[in-house]
């Protein structure tokens, strides 16, 4: 722990006589404490002798401060936090508002790395079990467990020391006829070097799910080892004589990109391509238009009008519309046509990543499961350089690279298992579990914007990884609605992606919602129920032992529920 | 929104949907198409060659066959009749494309080739040969039939049939005069038999003093009394013969009194919290020299009657929710948005559409108001009179969601049903004309008891557990008012449903003294339109009555609910857990309503809540007792449109294999499989008292099992049944064609500007 923060705070560690309202679970009334700034968290302890609540909020999630007009009772501050939390503060004396706004501005604005809590968060664990939580997913396994690499997809190493590009993991696989010269020359047309490489292969029909960034053809650019390359892609899938390319974004910004001597594959220079693009907007449009749902789930006391136009102005339903199409889109070439596809956008690291992690979660049950669905996001969003520091704004940085990328395939995830609840082995708990840590910097998991900036910081040594954390709690986070068998038939998800079908995301965007008991949902119910059962099969057994009628040891209630496990605690210095 | 779309070439280009070879082709007809008839029910017209379409997007699935016009339904029967989808319900009385005529809202005559189109009413004219015939319903179905190849005259003088008897002149030609009469004769020999009072029928009518004596006992209001000045209906011509009044107003006073209320409706007694307080509702005064007199007296009386002499509430219901008009209105818009409007046109600003019509806004308005009246009644411990003009529309929305929301018994299913025939068929609401059965005025439709449903869905929506019935019973049950068979729905008040089926027994040789409920049984004995296995669709599997979940013959064993798990809210969660434990206060997360959140919560003192603002704060931070006061959160958030209603029949809303019914599946293959094993627990316990051990030793027989999907052998897979789609149990397939706008210039024209228009943003993508 770095006290050297602290220490430049020097009168700073405490205030007293602060009221603290935490409007987003719906509090009403302020409750008065002491506000302590650490290194690491805002912590507010409330003054009642009973209860003596305690408030923390992670710096790294915080957002923005917000200091509205001084009013008589004192001066306030307004947290608005990246989980869409929003804390009111009110402090009796404006020079210790001053203050505690200057540091926390400061403390939630980190210049550097080594200022976040995972670099110097310590759980109670040894070396061995740290570097064992970081092989808690595999890749590789993955990659086998679709049958790759095969007769048609070999691992290349032409990317190790991340020689050719270095936003792409080190180890790729690609078509088995791209040699190390076709992929070079592929690399060298593509934007930033991001060629195309295999994101999944479905075993069924043999077709696979590709991705790059865009090609640097400009208005009449040509590439022969790209045109190879698209070309291997087509030829490693037996079934086919054609490939789908899939330029996520709208027709016209790809149109316009060309100018900047970028833009998109043309049809008459590529042999047996099918050029498609879907319409997601860009990062700056979904920047804009969270921002309007954040503030349709704020709304005090909205109107259904308020409510209903405000949803509908957000615009945000139809963005998570257009990622969910390309998704269903790609899923249907590959499994119902048995068409590979070929997806990009303009870096090939945020469209991409959304439309293809969509493809697979509709494609293959696997990426139900709550192990499935960390490998994928492990697969398509960590190990293929999605830029997590810049999006999440972990760093004081430009607020124009920052973007809800991630945000919105959690959300595409979320709306699949509204449609259908007996398909996904996790709840919405684990989503919005993953959504917090996308931002809290709490693990090393989601530092840095790709895997070399990952293994420079030597991540893997100084952090943590989040994946066993959530997987130890995954009592917590499962689906009791969802059976594994179901999975085989209902091999892939075929979503219904008209409006009608799209709902506002309350438990993410809406925190009143989240503080209402949650048993009131099926799945809770039938937590209860499946505990039932057992219990009576297990009493039936105990019956069928003795013969009937004769005195049967009862065993009722020896059963206990699941289990909440805690890591130990650990205590952070104030 | 969702304006933005794909260029063209869209998906539909390089996905088609599944190709199906096989191109019917017309084929006469060989063999002879026999409707299915009912008892008393004849042919009046019928045409060949007709085509039904099934899907709005291509001709090759339409069935070809013959459509029929009957004094009870439009029914249309195909020639080579597909395999029965499984996904529709048997329904005892009416085939999978029939459609009662009551159930028609409008009759639309079309000729393509002449560019005419014609609503028809009752004796009209017609002066083209109409191609098409488009049937709209007021269970939102919109069915058309195409008349090609079918002779023109005979499909006009069917059309003009199907108009002219979906407008009965008189109320005695509805068809369920004529049916119930054959049915009675005909079933007699059966019913000697097994004769069991009102038919078996377990769902109070309130059509005797001792139905309304069990009510007041069951509630505990002994200051109140059954009286029977209305006998014979002598003082009110809407009021029931029996109504409950204070213990403390004589006969004398209430026939004196009377004179000086609408309608002569004295205040009617509703319910009575166990505090004592009573919910009464009342019409207004009409007589301004007795009003104040009388309303004092009234008011003094119900002040008497309650064990604290607590200030009785009133609310002027007239004053604070919408219309019958505005319901209306709003009905029409809603149903515009969801079926009429072209998809292409409504999936554009779809939830703007959904406002436009106000129609969850006047949900809300009614759950909110009827919320303020549960404060009240619970919190407040005063008795509360709810007045309306006629006291006969929308007091019989509030009064029955506040009754709802206290009283755990109106959520089973004879519950709700008596709440039903309490609130509405007694209390004189007008469903002849509310319904407009007879299509004599528009002016008087108003659809009070669907939006009373759809109140009932958002409570059931947030609290699933809580009712014993489901959402497809609701749905049902709004169907049922459009088949006229039953008397719940056909008429505007008791006494006109007694002097009715007084009528009707005397002509159709009914000898005296027989019951009303045997001869013209209401909606409630539900063997009528299901069989015992489709009834099952009713149970809702989660559901925590008292005992109800588990209790078969004999022993009683209610789920022991154990853990009542507080999850954290997550970023509590995991972080938390990291946190030296430390959690910012999970265990008081309080639940919010709007009720609460109208203030705004701030640092100001708390003394501005208001007493229920702090009645509905304090609620919400309890949790709810599903066998408790229920109280429903009222954000906008919290509004949904009930889709199975609207949207059943609308293919375009449809989840093959999803939606929550995948959910409804599961429970109810576990409650099954939970009550096999009790049931096998039982019988190795040997026999408890009262009860005979069943032989099998697979549980209970099929046909006593409750769910209506069970529990599958462990070898079958226990995967959802291929028919299981979002609109389960109905089918969008045929139901719904509506008229699309592809091809019109106009519409492509908007498209692509909306193309240019969402690229606004451009310049920034281009880095």
């Amino acid at each position: 722990m770095s006290w050297c923060v602290l220490n430049h705070l020097s009168s700073l560690t405490c205030v007293e006589n602060v009221r603290l309202l935490d409007r987003s679970s719906g509090q009403r009334k302020a409750s008065t404490g002491t506000l302590y700034l650490s290194a690491t968290h805002t912590i507010f302890v409330e003054n009642n002798p009973e209860t003596r609540k305690e408030t923390w909020v992670l710096h790294s999630m915080v957002n923005s401060v917000e200091r509205p007009p001084t009013i008589p009772a004192g001066s306030q501050l307004i947290l608005h936090c990246k989980d869409f939390r929003v804390y009111q503060i009110l402090i009796p004396q404006e020079r210790d508002c001053l203050d505690v706004h200057t540091s926390l501005v400061r403390l939630s604005r980190p210049g550097k790395y080594s200022e976040l809590y995972c670099l110097s968060f310590n759980p109670n664990v040894n070396k061995e079990d740290r570097e064992e939580s970081w092989n808690f997913i595999d890749l590789m396994t993955d990659y086998k467990r679709m049958g790759v690499p095969n007769n048609l997809w070999v691992a290349t190493a032409a990317n190790s020391e991340y020689r050719v590009c270095d936003t792409y993991p080190s180890e790729l696989f690609v078509p088995k006829s791209a040699t190390p010269a076709i992929i070079v020359g592929s690399s060298r047309f593509r934007s930033r070097g991001r060629f195309p490489a295999l994101s999944y292969f479905h075993q069924d029909t043999l077709a696979a799910v590709c991705r790059c960034s865009q090609p640097l053809s400009g208005f009449s650019g040509r590439c022969q080892e790209d045109e190879m390359m698209l070309q291997a892609v087509m030829k490693s899938n037996p079934g086919s004589d054609f490939i789908y390319v899939v330029d996520t974004r709208p027709k016209l910004n790809a149109m316009a990109n060309r100018a900047a001597g970028k833009g998109y594959e043309n049809e008459d220079h590529y042999t047996n391509i099918k050029l498609q693009f879907i319409g997601i907007e860009n990062i700056h449009v979904m920047r804009s238009s969270q921002q309007k749902i954040i503030d349709v789930g704020e709304m005090r006391s909205p109107s259904m009008t308020d409510f209903l136009w405000g949803l509908e102005n957000s615009g945000w339903l139809k963005h998570i519309k257009a990622i969910l199409d390309a998704g269903v889109f790609i899923a249907r070439a590959v499994a119902d046509e048995g068409v590979s596809v070929l997806v990009h956008c303009s870096d090939g690291w945020d469209r991409t990543a959304q439309a293809c992690s969509v493809a697979s979660i509709l494609l293959n049950p696997f990426y139900r499961t709550i192990k499935g669905l960390m490998v994928l996001i492990e697969r398509d969003w960590v190990s293929f350089g999605h830029k997590f520091s810049h999006r999440y704004a972990h760093l004081d940085g430009d607020p124009k690279e920052v973007s809800p990328v991630i945000d919105q395939f959690l959300e595409c995830v979320w709306q699949l298992s509204e449609q259908f609840p007996c398909a996904f082995e996790f709840n919405e708990r684990f989503l919005v579990a993953i959504h917090t840590h996308v931002y809290s910097c709490h693990f090393g998991t989601f530092l840095g914007n790709c895997q070399k900036e990952r293994r420079d910081m030597r991540l893997r040594e100084r952090s943590h990884s989040v994946w066993p954390q959530l997987w130890k709690d995954r009592a917590e986070y499962t689906n009791p609605l969802y059976k594994a068998e179901l999975s085989q038939t209902q091999g892939v998800l075929r979503p219904n992606t008209t409006p009608y079908c799209f709902k506002m995301w309350k438990g993410l965007y809406n925190h009143m919602e989240k503080s209402t008991p949650p048993r009131q949902s099926p799945a809770d119910f039938l937590s209860a129920v499946r505990e039932e059962s057992q219990q009576l099969e297990e009493e039936l057994t105990n019956h069928q032992e003795v013969p009937p009628g004769g005195t049967a040891h009862h065993h009722l209630g020896s059963r206990q529920g699941i289990q909440h496990t805690k890591t130990p605690p650990v205590m952070t210095p104030l | 929104m969702f304006s933005v779309k794909p260029l063209k070439p869209t998906f539909k280009c390089y996905l088609p949907p599944v190709q199906t070879d096989v191109k019917r082709s017309i084929e006469p007809p060989i063999k002879k198409l026999e409707p299915k008839l009912l008892q008393g029910e004849i042919v009046v017209n019928e045409v060949n060659f007709v085509r039904k379409c099934i899907s709005a997007e291509s001709s090759q699935d339409d069935l070809w066959g013959k459509l029929i016009c009957t004094n009870f339904k439009v029914s249309f029967i195909p020639q080579d009749a597909p395999p029965k989808q499984k996904s529709r319900l048997s329904h005892l009385l009416l085939g999978e494309h029939d459609v009662p005529l009551t159930c028609l809202e409008q009759v639309v005559t079309v000729n393509d080739t002449k560019g005419k189109k014609k609503v028809l009413g009752s004796n009209q004219k017609l002066k083209f040969n109409p191609t098409e015939l488009i049937l709209y319903c007021k269970d939102l179905r919109i069915i058309r039939f195409c008349f090609d190849e079918a002779g023109p005259e005979s499909a006009k003088k069917v059309c003009l049939a199907i108009a002219h008897y979906s407008h009965p002149a008189d109320l005695q030609l509805l068809f369920g005069f004529e049916y119930q009469g054959r049915r009675y004769h005909e079933s007699k020999g059966e019913r000697i038999n097994g004769s069991t009072p009102r038919g078996g029928l377990q769902t109070p009518i309130f059509d005797r003093p001792s139905d309304w004596d069990r009510e007041i006992k069951r509630t505990g209001a002994s200051e109140w009394r059954v009286c029977s000045i209305n006998e014979g209906y002598a003082i009110s011509q809407s009021l029931p013969e029996y109504i409950v009044v204070p213990v403390s107003l004589a006969d004398q006073d209430l026939k004196q009194h009377s004179l000086s209320f609408t309608d002569q409706r004295i205040p009617l007694w509703c319910w009575n919290h166990q505090n004592g307080s009573a919910l009464v509702r009342m019409a207004n005064l009409s007589d301004p020299l007795q009003q104040r007199k009388t309303d004092q007296r009234f008011l003094a009386a119900i002040t008497k009657s309650h064990p604290q002499r607590s200030e009785v509430f009133r609310s002027d219901l007239d004053k604070c929710l919408p219309n019958i008009q505005d319901i209306q209105n709003a009905f029409v818009k809603v149903r515009q948005s969801c079926v009429i409007d072209p998809f292409e046109e409504s999936e554009e600003r779809w939830l703007s559409s959904i406002e436009n019509s106000r129609w969850l806004e006047y949900v809300r308005a009614f759950l909110k108001h009827s919320a303020e009246i549960v404060y009240h009644l619970d919190g407040k411990n005063s008795s509360v009179v709810l007045q309306e003009e006629e006291d006969r529309d929308l007091s019989c929305v509030v009064s029955s969601l506040v009754q709802l929301m206290l009283d755990p018994h109106y959520r089973s299913l004879i519950g709700f049903q008596s709440l039903v025939q309490k609130e509405w068929v007694m209390a004189g609401h007008r469903f002849l004309d509310r319904c407009n059965h007879l299509k004599k005025n528009d002016k008087e439709e108003s659809p009070l008891f669907m939006l009373f449903l759809d109140c009932v869905w958002q409570i059931m929506n947030q609290y699933p557990a809580a009712f014993e019935f489901t959402e497809a019973y609701l749905t049902l049950l709004s169907d049922s008012m459009w088949i006229p068979l039953f008397s719940t729905f056909l008429f505007n008040s008791p006494k006109q449903r007694a002097q009715h089926l007084m009528d009707f027994a005397k002509n159709k040789a009914i000898p005296q003294g027989e019951d009303q409920v045997v001869y013209f049984p209401p909606v409630w004995n539900w063997s009528q339109q299901f069989s015992t296995k489709d009834q099952t669709l009713f149970n809702n599997p989660m559901y925590v009555g008292k005992g109800a979940a588990c209790v078969q013959n004999g022993e009683v064993k209610t789920f022991r609910r154990t853990k009542q798990k507080t999850y954290s809210s997550t970023l509590r969660g995991t972080s938390a857990s990291v946190r030296n434990g430390m959690r910012g206060g999970e265990e008081t997360l309080p639940r919010r309503g709007s009720l609460v959140s109208e203030l705004r919560p701030d640092f100001s003192p708390v003394k501005d809540e208001s007493p229920s603002e702090r009645f509905f704060r304090d609620w919400f931070s309890r949790p709810a007792d599903q066998q408790g006061l229920l109280i429903p959160l009222l954000m906008p958030s919290h509004m949904a449109l009930w889709k199975l209603y609207f949207l059943r029949w609308v293919p375009e809303a449809c989840i093959p294999r999803g939606g929550p019914i995948t959910a409804y599946h599961k429970l109810s293959q576990l409650v099954d499989e939970i009550e096999i094993l009790q049931s096998q627990l039982r019988q190795y316990k040997g026999p408890s008292p009262g009860s005979t051990p069943l032989p099998s030793p697979s549980g209970p027989p099929s046909d006593q099992r409750r769910m209506y999907f069970k529990a599958g052998s462990p070898n079958d897979p226990p995967t959802p049944p291929d028919f299981l789609t979002s609109s389960f149990p109905f089918t969008p397939v045929g139901n719904l064609c509506r008229r699309g706008i592809h091809g019109t210039p106009i519409s492509k024209f908007l498209n692509e500007a909306r193309i240019w228009l969402s690229t606004e943003t451009l310049a920034n993508d281009t880095v």
